[in-house]
């Protein structure tokens, strides 16, 4: 649990950090021009944990939302922020409106598709497309986990306003399956392309997000490196802040040949997801207690989809 | 929804330094709250005290304020009404009551998950309610010991209507489950359980009772299970933690006419569809002086469940008496050496003393693939029925005694047929299930003391229960 002291402290570095991060990305916004939006996506440098997160649910504490598509767009509020069309084709889960001009604040006083009314955070993935046609995802879902051999005593929630990308939207070559892996319904299967699923387990994208942040950016230039993975159940002395380990996954009603599929960043290999922190804070704070601190499985999805 | 979260828009950085006791403040009625404070601290509350009443809403507006407020022991007593409320419980041995079932109302709109969701707080008893419209579970105890869920009624929930999952020491009874794609009843990752489910009634769901790697002493008993898609399926599965499903005890319910083709249903339910009690790769089950009637396919059927992408391989049979607690530390499988599928078959169950008639495929059966029946050790004794699959079931495998050696394949259900039927399409949960009706009251409601489910599961004796008489049409 976050102690009074804690909360108070948390906060005034939250508030510092804002201010850091609005100086420091003055000349990223609008007046960016951007001539290749796949070239300029940050190429996040994050790391991978130690292995893929998989096995059977009920292992390890957790609490999930569950958010059916809410928009797509050309915006990307992270990497494009205030640039609207800046960005491939998104599709973004969650707080209803998500666009480039959204901050923290915006987002926080808008609405959720999630289960979780408290969950008016922001996600988004790259549109699934098969030719030039989107491949409508059913719904995500968002676990919230301890990272493997994290104490989940230790995990703290996310600073308000903290924003994550996880994958590499530019990767010309296969990615660690430990961040970026694709599998049908949640089987434990981990592959770095899309494989040919049954039609009553259909394909799912899974982004595993970074979960040691560096107690003080709730952003960097390279929108990477605030954070970063585990390893051995320990965060690094430079990311000495355990948070919950996030993985996004986008369950799409698509079985049987892959062939075909793209993401609209690229190829495959480029499979990635974004991350903003607005959730109604004390809930997260709440749901952090609740479920990882007294290492409660609060939640499971269905096996059996 | 909206409102509420503007607010707390506002209060966030302020109740973060604050250290965050988020109180709601609109009327029980109206207020749509899934905000909970934080965790309360449990007490040491090994000898529970007799508590304080904390009324709703007179004293406190929101049925979340007031579990919020309780100290272990105390009694939530909550007035009829309409609550729009996912209510989180965190204190242990709080018992929350409705005054009366059918008209203090936790209502999810199809937008919050779970109606109670009690999570790691032993010994929470919650009677007298009904949760309907969550997008998730109308009631939800998860990771605790004790728990008891008395004259519930749970319906139109887009998951499970009553469902306990890696929690021991429990009782349902007395409760109404229907209209859940999943299961209406479902105890799930426990081994041994110690839980009792009995004088329950599931209907209009995928599956009447699902039980995922449930069991040991784990008794179902003195139920009604009828209209779901199947009615009483204890199931093996590596999605989930603790597998296989080990030693549920089914006595004296009636299960009839789960064919129901308009309920909504998950994949397996459809499956499992026209099936009273199956025991879809579970061991060591006993099914005893049920009555079972009118059902396309089995009345007691013992099936394999093959689970394709599997999470974990099938653990060996030596280690099927490890306690889950136990396997909760295991180290993750690695994906590399799971295997593309997993046949999990049903061993060593008894079927004996049921009732059985009309079921149209066989009264009682066994199957699985590429394995001889004659190896799995199930038996089939003194039971009441016309049909068997394979024929000649009772004297191929007798309990307790030698079977005469026949042919386990003369007469097969032929199970792997079932992967190629068609079924009417899952229906919608919000809007496919039948309005209940009026559910029986728990006498004395105002006026009980607080229990919580400290006492929990009570001795039953279950040698004692006769086959049911069948209910009037």
């Amino acid at each position: 649990m976050i102690s009074v002291v804690r909360g108070g402290r948390l906060t005034i570095a939250v508030l510092l950090s804002l201010s850091v991060v609005a100086c420091t990305r003055a000349g990223n916004d609008a007046s960016t021009t951007v001539s290749d939006s796949t070239a300029a996506l940050n190429r996040p440098l994050a790391g991978a944990p130690d292995k893929p997160v998989a096995g059977p649910q009920g292992r390890v504490p957790q609490f999930l939302v569950e958010c059916p598509l809410s928009h797509t767009s050309y915006d990307d509020p992270i990497v494009f922020p205030n640039a609207p069309d800046a960005s491939h084709l998104h599709a973004f889960f969650g707080n209803n409106g998500t666009n480039a001009a959204s901050t923290y604040e915006s987002l926080l006083a808008g609405t959720t598709n999630c289960d979780q009314p408290a969950d008016t955070a922001a996600y988004w993935v790259p549109a699934l497309m098969q030719g030039d046609t989107m491949i409508t995802p059913i719904k995500s879902v968002a676990y919230y986990r301890p990272g493997e051999g994290v104490d989940p005593t230790a995990v703290q929630p996310y600073p308000p306003g903290l924003k994550i990308v996880a994958g590499d939207g530019g990767a010309e070559q296969p990615q660690n399956t430990a961040v970026v892996a694709f599998t049908c319904g949640t089987a434990i299967r981990r592959e770095v392309l899309p494989p040919s699923c049954p039609e009553h387990r259909p394909l799912r994208m899974m982004v595993t997000f970074p979960d040691c942040w560096d107690g003080v950016n709730l952003d960097s230039d390279d929108h990477a490196s605030h954070m970063t993975y585990s390893s051995g159940g320990a965060c690094p002395a430079t990311h000495p802040v355990p948070v919950a380990q996030l993985q996004f996954s986008v369950d799409y009603g698509f079985s049987g040949d892959p062939a075909g599929l793209s993401l609209s960043s690229g190829s495959m290999l480029t499979g990635h997801a974004d991350f903003l922190n607005s959730w109604a804070q004390n809930k997260l704070v709440a749901e952090i207690g609740s479920c990882l601190h007294r290492k409660v499985v609060c939640g499971i999805t269905s096996g059996r989809v | 929804m909206t409102k509420m979260v503007r607010f707390l828009a506002a209060a966030t950085l302020l109740t973060l330094a604050a250290g965050c006791s988020s109180s709601t403040t609109s009327t029980g009625t109206t207020n749509a709250s899934d905000v909970s404070t934080q965790p309360t601290q449990p007490a040491d509350s090994a000898t529970p005290t007799a508590g304080a009443t904390i009324n709703v809403p007179a004293d406190v507006a929101t049925i979340q304020g007031a579990v919020d407020k309780a100290k272990p022991g105390d009694l939530v007593l909550i007035q009829p009404g309409v609550y729009k409320e996912a209510v989180t419980v965190e204190t242990e041995n709080l018992t929350i009551r409705g005054i009366d079932r059918n008209t203090t109302i936790l209502d999810g709109n199809f937008e919050l998950n779970n109606g109670i969701k009690v999570v790691g707080a032993n010994g929470v008893a919650i009677e007298n309610l009904t949760a309907r419209n969550y997008t998730k579970n109308g009631f939800f105890w998860t990771g605790v010991t004790g728990y008891r869920g008395s004259y519930l009624t749970a319906f139109r929930n887009g998951d499970y209507g009553i469902y306990a999952f890696l929690s021991y020491k429990g009782q349902l009874e007395h409760s109404y489950g229907a209209g859940s794609p999943d299961a209406g009843f479902y105890i799930g990752g426990c081994y041994p359980c110690d839980a009792l489910i009995n004088d329950v009634t599931s209907e209009y769901n995928g599956l009447g009772y699902s039980g995922t790697n449930a069991g040991g002493n784990l008794v179902i008993v003195n139920s009604i299970f009828r209209f779901n898609r199947a009615g009483v399926v204890p199931n093996s599965g590596s999605y989930e933690l603790c597998y296989p499903e080990r030693a549920t005890t089914v006595v004296g319910n009636v299960v009839y006419s789960n064919n129901q083709p308009d309920t909504p249903a998950i994949d397996v339910s459809l499956l499992a569809m026209g099936n009273g009690i199956l025991v879809a790769g579970g061991v060591n089950n006993n099914i005893e002086r049920n009555l079972v009637f009118d059902h396309d396919k089995t009345g007691v059927g013992l099936v394999p469940f093959l689970e394709q992408d599997p999470n974990d391989a099938e653990p060996s049979q030596d280690t099927w008496d490890r306690a889950c607690a136990d396997t909760e530390n295991d180290p993750a499988p690695d994906p590399s050496t799971v295997p593309a599928a997993v046949l999990w078959s049903p061993f060593n169950n008894r079927v004996i003393g049921n009732v059985l008639e009309n079921n149209r495929v066989a009264d009682i059966a066994v199957d699985t693939v590429d394995v001889d029946l004659s190896t799995l050790g199930n038996c089939f004794s003194g039971n009441t029925f016309k049909t068997s699959a394979p024929l000649d079931l009772e004297k191929l495998g007798p309990c307790d005694a030698a079977g005469n050696g026949g042919d386990w394949t003369a007469g097969s259900l032929n199970v792997i047929s079932w992967l190629a039927d068609v079924h009417p399409p899952s229906q919608d949960y919000k809007t496919s299930s039948p309005e209940p009706p009026s559910q029986t009251n728990m006498p004395d409601a105002a006026t009980a003391p607080a229990r919580p489910a400290t006492d929990v599961p009570e001795k039953i004796d279950v040698a004692a229960i006769k086959v049911p008489a069948k209910p009037a049409p």
